[in-house]
């Protein structure tokens, strides 16, 4: 098949099903789920063949394929529903569909019994289906739908449990808090536009290899406001609260949505648009003052500054979803972080790993809830180790990958975003910090909730997850200890990486690909490592003996509590919001009832109205009066002309 | 002598006669049929003459030039024809209430018809004189007609006296402008309309002409008398004042100043825009706490006929155009306005706001006839009246680069515009929103009625939506201005 119409299919059939399930089948939820599952199936395989017949076309690097149907056709404004297939997209494409299949699969599981089953198939499709979007779109419109789509189909998950008022209002907030992000991305689609005459990837990238200067003193505003979308949906400081909260959906949609793939897309776009921000750093008077900061540099610190917030976070937090969901708060800003050091190869390399072991660790994290009669609290679990055998191996081996233990995943990819602030002291001292912190938070994570002795009644009739769910979870293991040997990094730098486009990544061959990081950035690689090892030492230090209560805040004492308490982002924005909400609100109201209602409407209609009955007066009805006013008026009129 | 060109005069004139002749035959029960007939005879005549002298053409004198027929002159009488119609149709289906004699009313409407179409052909001091006289005299009686109601007879003698008033006022004007000018002929005048714009005598005279016209088209300061007027004559009556006499006083102001004195007209711009701007703030603020629909509309009439000397205030060919196709919007919109309350009045025997609740259940094509006719009023798209305020408002904005005051006129005329939503859209919610009707018994309609409000229904609208038909025909007829 031709790679266009298997690119059109690969986007359709999760919407095929949406509609499907939506209109049709919503009654019979076995139907429901096997049509879901089915779609994102078919369109793994889809993808898998794309890539094949992508690699058997032989493109040479920084070309790409692309079908197009005309939408928009405006004079000076045109946007096609285009999609561009490269490697990028194709990496992309594969991770998404296929750790979809596997959370689709594991979601039949997870939700059996549930009443809405059928509509959270249905919303899964939906989002896929915006996925797909977002990774396929040839330029910045239709992506921006896709962004928006996939928002849409994030609320509907997030509040999948819609009578918990918690589970709303988080998804209110996710969805507003992307709304911002959002709505800086789509200023910086129109100021390119507006500059360029063009949303289309290719053109925009184009005029700029022609003319770096092409976009004048917006460049890095541009790309700063684009940038901005990223920071909404790959939760970037200071847009970060809503993820934790996200996790009030059902598991499988935090591992799919708010761990392996929507959250990503903000790394993605950064990749895709990378062109974007290599310009140098310009920006309008009104700015000057950022003069000499580049879009990049933005970039790489909100990373940094979220890898480092978020990993301390997750050091004192108790419910293992949201451990689970402040590492991956600081995962993405190690992305976000090596794009903006301008090796996106090694973000998005990171991002393929990271949604392998996060998901994994998602679903595993799933699989205890599950079995623990959906408690959450790591300071109730323990000893799971025999009783959830197959959970808790995999479990393992997600833990270590995202430790960055060689030679799993993890290590490989951390390794790439570690070696890209080489050259930048603070951002690779903070790096390092980020790589011990989580290995101390992920080994607390295991000593408390794995090992030891259960800590509560519900752990002792615990049971292994039925098969549907623990399948997922041996292929998820399986991904995250292997894909370092993928050749993904290699596929990614050709496209991406320094000198892009001279030749294709080298096929060495495994143990040389194993040892690599210690050739190519020993540094790195050995600080890295190290980080780690004294992570876990530091961890087995204090929770090695299994103890009943967390040790670290009689240590630390009050920084703890601000760990704990996530540095009070919340109460801050709540703050703030309330101050200059009931600030707006009260000036609002005033203008409202005394300058509208009170001087513009009453006093307009009062005046009028009195000025009408007063005028009335004149009408006696007296025949007298009415003939002195018409001769009274007849003077006047004689007077004023011809006096 | 071609007396052709007086053919509708005379066809008037002399089916007002044998129509009393033929009364003395006819039995008093089936008199009201007669007045059908004359209303089917006068559509005719209307027909006839849009078909022969709609066009326009050339001007065409007679009786040594004190008769004129051009294209003006056209218009106003098709008008005229028009309205005769519609107010004949609404004296036959109110008859009983009139009482005896009803032949008589339907020959004074024929008469005072006649004196209309003299009027917008008259060229001369004396033909415009003796025009007025026909209608206001034939008014004087109309007004009164319903001679057992006391409120009938007090607006006939407020009228009567006023008007004697006016005409005094336009006669001693007419001696005045004789006396200085040595002739009675528009014609005559408009050779020496230079040298005379600046006799102060002659500009006496024709401010107290000004003014005794003023009084026909119930504009500041001779606007007391309308709504006593309005309110207590019979609702034909007030119908026929509301259109054929306002547009009577319209036609002779455009004669005189359009082409008799044109360059008078000109150095009296403040005259024009302060008559325009407070007869439209006037009429439209005292409407609003108005509670009965023929007092409501004879301010409304004062408001509209500030509108019409917006649009003369211009005194420009937009202008005068403006005039002619705002007054056949007011006419079908004040006609429909009127024949509902003419089937208020008669089969509910009152007007005011209580008894318009519920009027929409009662019978749907009142309330919807008033709705639009209140709409058009007020001038919302897409109806007659929208476009007549549109086209008035444009001329006067344009003739802005000649002097800011116009611009001043037009935010006066919008002002008013806004204030009579108030009014006009309180009427509509009297209807449909208004509270517990006492009485949802169904309201019976004639065909007849029936027809005429559909009629005037299309006009509204026609004239709204398809208005190039007629804004053409009118800037033909003022193409022979001296402006």
């Amino acid at each position: 098949m031709k790679p266009e119409t298997l690119a059109w299919i690969i986007l359709l059939l999760p919407l095929s099903s949406a509609v499907a399930i939506t209109l049709f089948t919503r009654r019979n939820a076995r139907l429901s789920a096997t049509l879901s599952v089915g779609a994102v199936g078919l369109s793994f395989l889809a993808s898998v063949l794309l890539a094949q017949s992508y690699a058997g076309l032989h493109v040479p690097d920084g070309e790409f394929v692309v079908t197009s149907v005309p939408w928009i056709a405006l004079e000076g404004f045109k946007v096609d529903l285009g999609l561009r297939v490269d490697p990028l997209s194709l990496t992309m494409l594969l991770v998404v569909t296929g750790v979809g299949f596997l959370i689709h699969v594991y979601s039949r599981g997870y939700m059996a019994g549930d009443p809405s089953y059928a509509r959270f198939f249905a919303s899964l499709s939906l989002f896929m289906f915006s996925m797909l979007g977002i990774v396929l779109s040839s330029n910045f419109a239709l992506m921006f739908v896709f962004w928006e789509l996939v928002g849409v189909s994030s609320y509907l998950l997030i509040g999948f449990w819609f009578e918990k008022p918690s589970a709303a209002d988080a998804a209110k907030k996710a969805f507003l808090t992307n709304r911002i992000g959002d709505f800086g991305f789509l200023l910086g689609i129109i100021m390119i536009w507006a500059v360029l005459g063009s949303v289309d990837f290719l053109d925009i990238q184009r005029s700029l290899a022609q003319d770096p200067a092409a976009l004048g003193r917006v460049a890095s505003l541009a790309g700063v406001l684009v940038f901005m979308g990223a920071m909404g949906k790959s939760a970037q400081f200071p847009l970060h609260v809503w993820l934790p909260d996200a996790m009030e959906g059902p598991t499988p949609v935090s591992a799919l949505i708010h761990a392996a793939t929507m959250v990503a897309a903000g790394v993605y776009m950064l990749a895709r648009s990378f062109f974007l921000f290599q310009l140098a750093s310009a920006w309008p008077n009104s700015l000057a003052f950022l003069q000499g900061i580049s879009a990049l540099d933005v970039i790489a610190w909100i990373g940094g500054i979220t890898a480092l917030l978020a990993a301390l976070m997750a050091v004192q937090q108790s419910d293992i979803k949201r451990i689970l969901a402040y590492s991956t708060l600081s995962q993405l800003g190690y992305m976000v972080m090596a794009v903006g050091c301008a090796r996106p190869d090694a973000g998005m390399y990171h991002l393929a790993t990271h949604a392998f072991f996060k998901a994994l660790l998602f679903l595993g994290a799933g699989s205890i809830i599950h079995a623990l009669h959906h408690e959450q609290d790591i300071w109730k679990m323990g000893g799971l180790a025999s009783r959830l055998p197959v959970t808790y191996w995999t479990f393992v081996a997600g833990t270590l990958a995202l430790c960055g233990v060689p030679p799993l995943s993890g290590f490989y990819s951390k390794d790439g975003i570690l070696a890209a602030t080489e050259s930048r002291p603070i951002l690779f001292g903070l790096a390092v910090l980020v790589a011990a912190l989580t290995a101390f938070y992920m080994a607390r994570l295991f000593f408390v909730a794995l090992r030891g002795a259960p800590r509560s009644h519900g752990v002792e009739h615990a049971h292994e997850s039925p098969g549907v769910m623990l399948w997922p979870l041996r292929l998820l293991a399986v991904a995250s200890v292997l894909a370092g040997f993928w050749g993904i990094d290699g596929a990614l730098r050709a496209v991406l990486g320094p000198g892009s486009g001279t030749g294709h990544g080298v096929d060495a061959g495994w143990l040389a690909t194993a040892l690599a990081p210690f050739g190519h950035a020993p540094m790195a690689a050995f600080m890295g490592l190290f980080a780690t090892v004294f992570g876990f030492v530091l961890a087995f230090s204090l929770y090695g003996n299994s103890p009943q209560e967390d040790p670290l805040p009689s240590k630390l004492g009050v920084f703890s509590e601000w760990m704990r308490d996530r540095f009070y982002f919340d109460e801050i924005y709540d703050f703030l919001i309330r101050v200059t909400h009931d600030a707006m609100a009260g000036l609002a109201d005033w203008v409202d009832r005394w300058l509208v209602g009170g001087l513009a409407v009453k006093g307009t209609a009062g005046s009028v109205d009195l000025a009408g009955r007063v005028l009335r007066l004149v009408q006696t009805g007296n025949l007298q009066t009415y003939a002195f006013l018409a001769a009274a008026g007849l003077v006047l009129v004689l007077w004023a002309m011809l006096a | 002598m071609n007396l052709t060109l007086l053919g509708p005069e005379l066809v008037l004139v002399l089916g007002g006669l044998a129509l009393l002749l033929v009364d003395l035959a006819v039995p008093a029960a089936r008199r009201h049929l007669l007045g059908y007939a004359t209303a089917g005879g006068v559509a005719l005549l209307c027909l006839y003459f849009v078909a022969n002298h709609g066009a326009g053409g050339a001007a065409a004198r007679a009786f040594g030039g004190m008769f004129v027929l051009d294209g003006v002159a056209s218009f106003f009488k098709a008008i005229f024809l028009l309205s005769g119609v519609v107010v004949l149709l609404l004296a036959a289906d109110s008859s009983p209430r009139l009482g005896g004699g009803i032949t008589e009313y339907y020959a004074l409407v024929l008469f005072a018809l006649a004196g209309m179409c003299l009027a917008a052909s008259a060229n001369d001091f004396s033909v415009m004189y003796v025009a007025l006289e026909l209608i206001t005299v034939t008014f004087y009686v109309l007004t009164s007609f319903e001679r057992s109601r006391a409120a009938s007879l007090e607006a006939g003698v407020k009228y009567l006296i006023l008007g004697a008033l006016s005409s005094g006022f336009l006669v001693y004007g007419i001696a005045l402008a004789f006396g200085a000018s040595g002739t009675m002929s528009f014609d005559e005048l408009a050779k020496h309309s230079p040298e005379l714009a600046s006799n102060r005598l002659f500009q006496l005279g024709v401010l107290m002409i000004f003014g005794g016209l003023s009084f026909k088209i119930a504009v500041f300061p001779f606007q007391v008398w309308a709504p006593d007027v309005y309110e207590g004559a019979p609702v034909p009556t007030t119908a026929f004042l509301a259109i054929g006499s306002k547009a009577a006083g319209v036609v002779l102001l455009v004669r005189l100043f359009g082409f008799a004195v044109p360059d008078l007209a000109l150095h009296w711009e403040p005259l024009w825009m302060t008559v325009a701007g407070v007869s439209i703030l006037y009429g439209s603020l005292c409407a609003i706490p108005q509670r009965g629909l023929r007092r409501l509309l004879g301010y409304s009439s004062i408001a509209n006929g500030g509108f019409v000397m917006v649009a003369l205030s211009t005194m420009s060919k937009a202008g005068s155009a403006a005039v002619l196709f705002y007054l056949a919007g007011y006419l079908f919109t004040v006609l429909a306005a009127f024949l509902v309350v003419g089937v208020l009045v008669h089969r509910v025997g009152k007007d005011d706001f209580s008894v318009l609740a519920g009027l929409h259940h009662r019978s749907p094509l009142l309330a919807a006839v008033l709705a639009a006719s209140m709409i058009s009023l007020a001038g919302v798209p897409p109806l007659a009246g929208f476009f007549g305020k549109f086209v008035v408002l444009r001329a006067v904005v344009e003739q802005g680069a000649a002097s800011h005051a116009y611009f001043w006129l037009a935010a006066v005329a919008i002002v008013g515009v806004v204030i009579s939503f108030w009014y006009y859209f309180g009427v509509i919610r009297a209807m449909y929103w208004g509270g517990d009707a006492p009485d949802l018994t169904p309201i019976p309609i004639s065909p007849t009625l029936r027809g005429a409000m559909i009629l005037c229904l299309g006009g509204i609208l026609c004239l709204g939506v398809f208005p190039s038909a007629i804004w053409e025909a009118a800037v033909a007829a003022v193409a022979g201005l001296g402006i």
